[in-house]
């Protein structure tokens, strides 16, 4: 074949790429969000499609019909109408909006895998897949369909957008919604029909995409996900240049096919490359581009994390907290085996979520690629624990996870809220890809649990045990984290960078050291949890399968605590083991992660208020007495108090003449 | 030039076409205060952003203490002594306002990057090498010298906009800064806020300090200034004793008068 066939191949596939990047622009460009959740949206769409076309046989027609015109646009107005207005109406932050729409995607791949299943689906393509020759060439019938599509949806989109009132509307939101609301532009009706648009977009990706790939519910939205790279390319202004880079993409990776190198070695590296181009676009696309747009500031981050106060030390209440959790943390140990096996993926897990608490909760700094710190923790231990001491191996995974934290860290410095968020997540999508997923690291690897000293960890007990110990080592750094000038000053940098910088504190060491903490923490977890399984698999270390639902289990329990990240581990652990896989926790995370606006703080803050409440009955005659009590007077200045004492002289003087 | 604390040279800096500041020099003494007057627009606030280091001037240079700091970060800047405030408040919400001044005591310090960077790995680790207690004895006076004694362990998200400019003053003040930088420290305060305002910035000028503000309140400015400058579009109008400038034409008639009549 030639050059020219292989780019009329990736036609189609670049212009659907270009399509999803679309979609996610013009939601931008008309509700201020950048939907996280446009992949999951594609996904269900592809689902709905496939049931009604390929299990109910309605005709291919309808059924895209009923999924592009009918569903999509209903969903975009219910997300708008129950999920951002009232974010809207709040003034919430852009990391509460953040949070909302990865808590969407979360609860939408749950109830995928809980309605559809984890099987792989093969739906109807839309057009026909016919191949015509006209002359010496190779034409794709549905690539260029597709193409059509893509031109004609976004196309009419655009003239819309110039010519129609509505475009003028969307825009005057964007900038400015409160100045818009007031020259009379109805802006819920202008975010609703944004919100139906980028749905209907959504849809449409996800109908033609399902085609191309199989359906299930991770991979198909994580391949949306990674055409993040084409509105980052696009500044998230450009329409035009999106679709340009959409289908340079897709072309660009079909081409790659016809420049495979010929040496073995080479070929699996370039095999690699193309399989997984988006990302790499992705992630060079963020890390060339450091000057984005910024959304939202840093206190943003705090009102939506954080809403710890300084607490008073009571003893009873201090004794009373320890003992219970001593409590719970041994119980596990008189547990059935099969109980106790289970158990002991709650302090594995819980360093995990503990370490995104370091990041997220103290410092403020949106880490969404965690699992891919975890998975290094685990995969060097694999490998290096048959040959050295297992002690040290266990070492090189926390150095590993470690390392490439401080690598992440250097981006982070000039990146807030959504764009660090983005950056993260390509970087532990990247480490998935290029890493975890590759024969070369992963084949042949064996877990066994360590031994200390001669003293076998292989027992149940004993292992949790040395879980337990991990976690006591973890949580005296977390309180070295809290306490001192050291917790101080990583607060003032989640509160504000500017403030903090103002004061000399060292933000770009700071940035680095944290993320490279909370890396390392991630590993020691991540080594944990493989020998909890006594395996490495892939798909524990997915960054959608795992960073993103974790990320989202550690916000609702509450991201600046780190007790709470255990007691989400506990319920992530309890709540898979009742319902037998993992979309009862998602479908629950998720579910709540998107109206977190509801419960700022997540639960760890409404237990802290419970607590307040219940256990302290003095707190509550203390708020009456308050809520009794006279507003003070307000006093007056000396100058204050002597004009006031001449203007009651004068009237005095003026009332007895 | 000799025993200038902060001196600006010929300061210049374009935004696109814009020339906001066009070959500006102003210098700021220990022991007095030295205020930036001027409409909006004249550029005052471009000026004071490359004396913090948030901007970077196109042409000229910033010196402290002789020393040119014009590449210099932000907070390498503050931890060389450069004190200062914000015109939109940046304090720390989730934190106490003793915590927010104690942020500002425990993070001036001389030390080389290395040495910062040990002491964080040292922190980590349970060894924290900040002496917390000292920097906590800053904290109390400097609470008493700005009377914030009954907001002291109130988290500062919940306090109105006055109280958080004196939280935000104090927490440069904890700074031990030789430079003061405050950017329009009275907008938002009473007159009585203001007059405390007038008399605490006084008393820091008399420890010594080089106090440099960019204030709208004509009073203020007059009242406490020893020096004015007074700047509209981009260029330096006049410069003097806060009398001369009071009765300068030209000052006059591109802001005083205007501001009277406002």
């Amino acid at each position: 074949m030639l050059a020219i066939d292989y780019a009329l191949a990736g036609l189609g596939l670049g212009a659907v790429a270009a399509l999803s990047g679309v979609g996610l622009l013009v939601t931008y460009r008309a509700t201020g969000v950048f939907n996280v959740a446009h992949g999951a949206t594609a996904m269900i769409a592809a689902y709905l499609f496939w049931q009604l076309a390929d299990e109910w046989s309605v005709p291919i027609w309808l059924a895209a019909v009923l999924v592009l015109f009918v569903f999509a646009p209903a969903f975009g107005v219910l997300l708008e109408r129950v999920v951002f207005r009232p974010l809207q109406r709040r003034f919430a932050t852009p990391a509460e909006g953040l949070v909302a729409t990865i808590g969407i995607l979360v609860l939408l791949v749950g109830i995928a895998f809980a309605v559809w299943g984890q099987q792989t689906r093969h739906p109807s393509s839309l057009f026909p897949a016919r191949v015509l020759h006209p002359g010496s060439l190779t034409l794709h019938v549905d690539a260029f369909s597709d193409l059509a599509a893509v031109v004609l949806g976004t196309g009419a989109l655009g003239l819309a957008l110039r010519l129609t009132p509505l475009g003028t509307q969307i825009r005057a939101v964007v900038d400015r919604r409160d100045l818009a609301e007031l020259s009379g532009v109805d802006a819920d009706r202008v975010a609703a029909i944004g919100w139906a648009i980028g749905s209907v977009f959504a849809a449409l990706t996800g109908v033609l995409l399902a085609s191309q790939l199989a359906l299930d519910p991770f991979n198909l939205t994580l391949v949306v996900l990674e055409t993040f790279a084409i509105p980052v390319i696009a500044g998230l202004t450009n329409i035009p240049i999106a679709i340009a880079a959409g289908i340079a993409l897709g072309v660009g990776m079909s081409e790659m096919t016809l420049y495979a190198p010929s040496d073995a070695q080479v070929m699996n590296i370039w095999n690699a490359l193309h399989a997984n181009a988006p990302i790499v676009v992705l992630l060079l696309a963020l890390l060339l581009r450091n000057r984005l747009p910024q959304s939202g500031g840093d206190a943003g981050l705090a009102s939506t994390f954080a809403r710890r106060r300084a607490a008073e030390p009571s003893i009873p209440r201090m004794a009373l907290q320890y003992g219970l959790a001593a409590i719970l943390v041994f119980a596990p140990l008189t547990f059935d085996p099969v109980s106790l096996q289970r158990a002991q993926e709650v302090p594995a897990l819980g360093i995990i979520f503990v370490s995104i608490v370091a990041v997220t909760g103290y410092s403020g700094q949106i880490s969404l690629g965690q699992a891919g710190y975890a998975g290094l923790g685990a995969l060097f231990f694999a490998r290096f624990s048959s040959g050295t001491p297992q002690l040290a191996a266990l070492l090189a995974g926390v150095v590993a996870a470690g390392l490439v934290g401080f690598l992440t860290g250097y981006p982070a410095i000039r990146r807030r809220g959504l764009f660090l968020a983005l950056t993260t997540f390509a970087v532990g999508t990247f480490v998935s890809r290029f890493v975890f997923e590759q024969p070369y690291f992963t084949s042949g690897v064996t877990v066994s649990r360590l031994s200390l000293f001669g003293l076998s960890l292989r027992g149940d007990r004993a292992f949790y045990l040395f879980e337990l110990a991990m976690l006591a080592i973890t949580f005296l750094i977390m309180y070295n984290l809290r306490s001192g000038a050291l917790g101080r000053a990583l607060v003032a940098i989640r509160d504000s960078e500017d403030g903090a910088r103002s004061v000399g504190v060292d933000v770009r060491a700071l940035k680095v050291l944290i993320f490279t903490v909370s890396a390392m923490l991630a590993g020691l977890g991540g080594a944990l949890l493989a020998q909890q399984r006594l395996s490495f698999t892939s798909t524990d270390f997915d960054p959608l399968a795992a960073s993103l639902p974790w990320f989202t289990v550690v916000v609702v329990f509450g991201a600046d605590s780190a007790v709470a990240a255990i007691a989400g581990a506990a319920f992530v652990v309890l709540i898979n083991s009742v319902a037998g896989n993992a979309s009862a926790y998602l479908i629950v995370v998720g579910l709540v992660a998107a109206f977190i606006g509801y419960l700022p703080g997540g639960i760890a803050e409404a237990g802290r208020r419970l607590v307040e409440w219940v256990l302290t009955p003095t707190t509550l005659l203390r708020r009456y007495a308050e809520a009794s009590r006279p507003p003070p007077q307000p006093t007056l200045s000396a100058e204050g108090r002597a004009a006031l004492a001449r203007v009651r002289a004068a009237r005095k003087a003026g009332s007895t003449p | 030039m000799t025993g200038s604390r902060l001196t600006a040279i010929g300061i210049t800096k374009r935004f696109g076409g814009l020339v906001a500041v066009d070959d500006v020099s102003v210098t700021a003494e220990p022991g007095t205060v030295t205020a930036l007057i001027g409409p909006n627009g004249a550029g005052k606030t471009t000026l004071f952003q490359c004396l913090t280091g948030s901007e970077r001037p196109d042409a000229g240079q910033v010196l402290l203490d002789e020393r040119d700091v014009t590449r210099v970060s932000p907070d390498g800047r503050a931890r060389l002594g450069i004190g200062r405030t914000f015109q939109r408040l940046a304090v720390f919400p989730s934190m106490t306002v003793a915590d927010n001044l104690g942020v500002g005591a425990e993070n001036r310090t001389n030390a080389p990057a290395v040495l910062r960077v040990g002491a964080l790995l040292l922190g980590i680790l349970g060894f924290p090498v900040v002496d917390v207690k000292r920097h906590q004895r800053r904290v109390d006076e400097v609470i008493e010298l700005l009377h914030l004694d009954d907001v002291r362990d109130a988290p500062a998200g919940a306090l109105p906009t006055g109280t958080l400019r004196l939280v935000e003053l104090g927490r440069a003040l904890c700074h031990d800064p030789t430079v003061l930088l405050l950017d329009e420290p009275a907008s938002g305060l009473d007159t009585e806020e203001t007059k405390n305002l007038q008399l605490v910035l006084r008393q820091v000028a008399a420890d010594g300090v080089a106090v440099l503000l960019v204030e709208h309140d004509v009073d203020l400015v007059f009242g406490v200034a020893d020096t004015v400058y007074a700047m509209a579009e981009g260029r330096l109008l006049a410069s003097g004793k806060p009398d001369e400038i009071r009765t300068h034409p030209a000052v006059r008639e591109a802001y005083l008068d205007v501001e009277a009549a406002g």
